[in-house]
């Protein structure tokens, strides 16, 4: 194992330490999840027909994944004749060079992005920043992370880490007319204020997809606060970001898919505004950008189709995963250390970023099951976080004293007889660190005795014992 | 080779070898969305009406029924008093609206940025979710149903459909506008600790008028 792995996989557990020990992140973090668990329970449960719906989404991405390239073709033919123009990239780094080309030659100086996650993955904000062109985010919880100079903490609240005093602190320093009172409802209105003249001011509206339409050439956004819309038409350029699994057969399945998509997410049955864009302004229309670009983008998912991890496409992104995760909602999105976080993110991030440098995510899971019972799309993310860690292990990516360990159980584990005995020693020793019935130190694990004490052992095997009462048993009249 | 034709034959080459036609996928395409009502929310009261109006008001949006298009301009005018609002509003420049007698309102088809009011017309209602529809068009500019505080929408009784799907059908008989966008509600946020504030960036208001069938 090389020494730069070594740094990332202490920087995971350290990011884990430094959120553990942050009281105002828990509360944070509790704040929004428990929210989204408690309100996505009650929407399921007025929907009888969820799980069938279910299984018709996750039929629905597994019929587009299968004909994939059929779909993307016909998206492009579709945008196209729209008045769309459409861009293919393989990577981020294409992404990136192609939506800073269209800026570049725009001579743009002032671009509004409405959130996407995809915009992460491939770096857009840095690249923007690097040609020199001002980004705006105007989803309000990417204005708070843009002006705290952070990364996204979750898929669908980005800034949810951060407390409603840590946000007006921002707004304070940074708005033109900075708000009096530091309650969400004069810090909206805040932000509404300072964001209304970059809506109409700006050059380029950048915006994501939630779903590509196949058979219209649409890309459709979905928004609580209508800011993709203010993003999307009074520039004289939008320009899409979507993943290339984002493709749906008709608006029908766009609508139909959004039913789990919204549920899943805030536990609303839609959201407040859902719009199809299909190519630029038409002739005579009263408002609308002139040229509309859309970049497909493949960065990894490519190589998911013939895997283990196929079934991944089919995320529609809705972060229930994470808002019901035990280990999320300990150490909150930043810890992971990816664009994504939670269960998601620890099933994405090492085909985004490689296995070596994240190989400890898909160890931080408890496999209880929870991210695969309130997925809409039925991901088995136990079952890929599992196969990440058998492709670490052949890969031989962990330290070698871990390695070791499990090679002398595995050893002792073949061989019945041997492992009875190292039982029976091992019993027998464990008792010699016990006083007054618990074990308050232990060498080797001290990782787990210095948080809790462990019960001295019986100092005789279940096998020892069962076979004493089977005797006693049997010697019975 | 372009990155195009990298994703394709990437695609392609992962994908098994005999592929059906593009027929075969569209009837499969099409069988993904058989027996809808085995897949979709039951609406919440019997007529569309009744089950619109109860999901509309449940999301926050307001409503007012009034008897024909011509009661719209005294609609609008009860409910901008109502607000202690000035008699001032952007009125989307489509026949339907523009028709109607504006005596005593000061109407335009521009919003000014300290006007606070703008009235638009709805295509069509879904009484699944209480939504409402609005194209693009030369009539139809879309930052009036996001630029001001109050969005008012005429909607008639009878372009209430029932579902999702029965929308998607409508689209598809006709030319896809630049912009096809389901309202579902005012403007809201929980980004700041999850708590919920109208009034994002959009509409703060949503309120709807109503229009009777006249037949």
């Amino acid at each position: 194992m090389s020494a730069p792995e070594a740094s990332v996989q202490v920087s995971f557990k350290n990011r884990a330490k430094t959120a553990l020990a942050d009281r105002t992140l828990k509360i944070a973090i509790d704040r929004t999840t428990g929210t989204a668990e408690a309100k996505r329970a009650v929407a399921v449960a007025a929907f009888p027909e969820f799980q069938a719906a279910r299984a018709r989404g996750r039929a629905i991405k597994d019929h587009v994944i299968a004909h994939l390239d059929h779909y993307l073709e016909q998206f492009e033919r579709n945008a196209t004749a729209s008045g769309a123009t459409v861009h293919w990239a393989s990577d981020d780094a294409e992404a990136r060079a192609i939506i800073t080309r269209i800026c570049l030659d725009a001579k743009a100086k002032l671009v509004t992005r409405s959130k996407s996650m995809l915009g992460e993955e491939i770096g857009l904000p840095h690249a923007l920043a690097d040609a020199g062109i001002e980004r705006v985010e105007t989803d309000l919880a990417e204005h708070i992370i843009q002006l705290a100079g952070e990364a996204p903490s979750h898929i669908v609240w980005p800034a949810m880490h951060r407390t409603r005093e840590q946000v007006a602190e921002l707004f304070k320093m940074a708005h033109h007319l900075p708000p009096s009172a530091d309650d969400p409802a004069t810090m909206v209105q805040s932000a509404r204020r300072e964001l209304r003249a970059k809506f109409l001011g700006a050059d380029i509206g950048i915006s994501g997809s939630n779903f590509l339409v196949a058979d219209t050439g649409a890309t459709c956004t979905v928004t609580n606060e209508g800011n993709a819309e203010l993003t999307t038409t009074p520039p004289r350029i939008h320009i899409v970001t979507a993943g290339i699994e984002k493709i749906v057969p008709t608006t029908a399945h766009a609508l139909s898919l959004l039913r789990l998509l919204v549920r899943s997410a805030t536990g609303g049955e839609l959201t407040q505004y859902t719009t199809f864009h299909c190519g630029p302004k038409r002739p005579g229309d009263a408002d609308g950008p002139e040229e509309m670009h859309i970049v497909l983008v493949d960065n990894g998912r490519t190589r998911m189709l013939d895997n283990e991890f196929r079934e991944m496409l089919r995320c529609i992104r809705c972060g229930a995963c994470m808002n019901h995760c035990v280990v999320y909602r300990q150490i909150g999105g930043h810890a992971y250390g990816g664009t994504y976080p939670g269960p998601m993110g620890s099933v994405l991030t090492p085909v985004l970023n490689g296995l070596a440098g994240s190989r400890d995510l898909p160890n931080a899971c408890t496999m209880n099951g929870r991210c695969a019972e309130v997925c809409p799309v039925e991901i088995p993310i136990p079952t890929l976080l599992r196969a990440w860690r058998i492709r670490s292990w052949r890969e031989k990516l962990e330290p070698g004293s871990l390695r070791a360990g499990i090679g002398i159980w595995a050893v002792l584990a073949r061989r019945p007889g041997l492992y009875g005995l190292a039982s029976r020693i091992g019993v027998r020793a464990l008792r010699l660190f016990g006083k007054g019935g618990w074990i308050a130190r232990l060498p080797l694990a001290g990782g787990w005795t210095a948080h809790r004490d462990l019960p001295r052992p019986a100092g005789r095997t279940f096998m020892e014992q069962y076979r004493a009462q089977q005797a006693h048993k049997g010697s019975r009249p | 080779m372009t990155a195009r034709d990298r994703i394709l034959s990437a695609i392609r080459a992962a994908l098994p070898h005999e592929r059906p036609a593009p027929d075969a996928i569209s009837a499969e395409a099409k069988a993904l969305l058989a027996d809808p009502d085995t897949i979709r929310p039951r609406l919440v009261a019997e007529g569309l009406l009744d089950a619109f109006i109860l999901k509309a008001e449940a999301i926050g949006t307001t409503i007012d029924r009034v008897g024909g298009m011509e009661a719209v301009p005294d609609a609008v005018r009860r409910y901008l008093s109502g607000h202690g609002l000035s008699l001032s509003l952007a009125v989307e420049p489509t026949p339907a609206l523009t028709a109607l007698d504006w005596t005593g309102l000061d109407t335009g088809t521009t919003l000014a940025p300290d006007q606070p009011a703008a009235l638009g017309k709805a295509l069509w209602g879904i009484a699944e979710s209480g939504s409402m529809i609005v194209h693009s068009g030369a009539d139809t500019p879309i930052l009036l149903s996001f630029l001001p505080l109050h969005h008012i929408v005429v909607l008639q009784e009878s372009d209430i459909l029932s579902h999702l799907e029965d929308y998607a059908a409508q689209l598809a008989e006709r030319p896809h506008p630049r912009n096809a966008i389901l309202i579902t509600g005012p403007s809201g946020t929980t980004d700041i600790e999850g708590s919920y504030v109208r009034g994002a960036h959009g509409p703060g208001f949503l309120h709807v008028i109503l229009v009777a069938s006249t037949d």
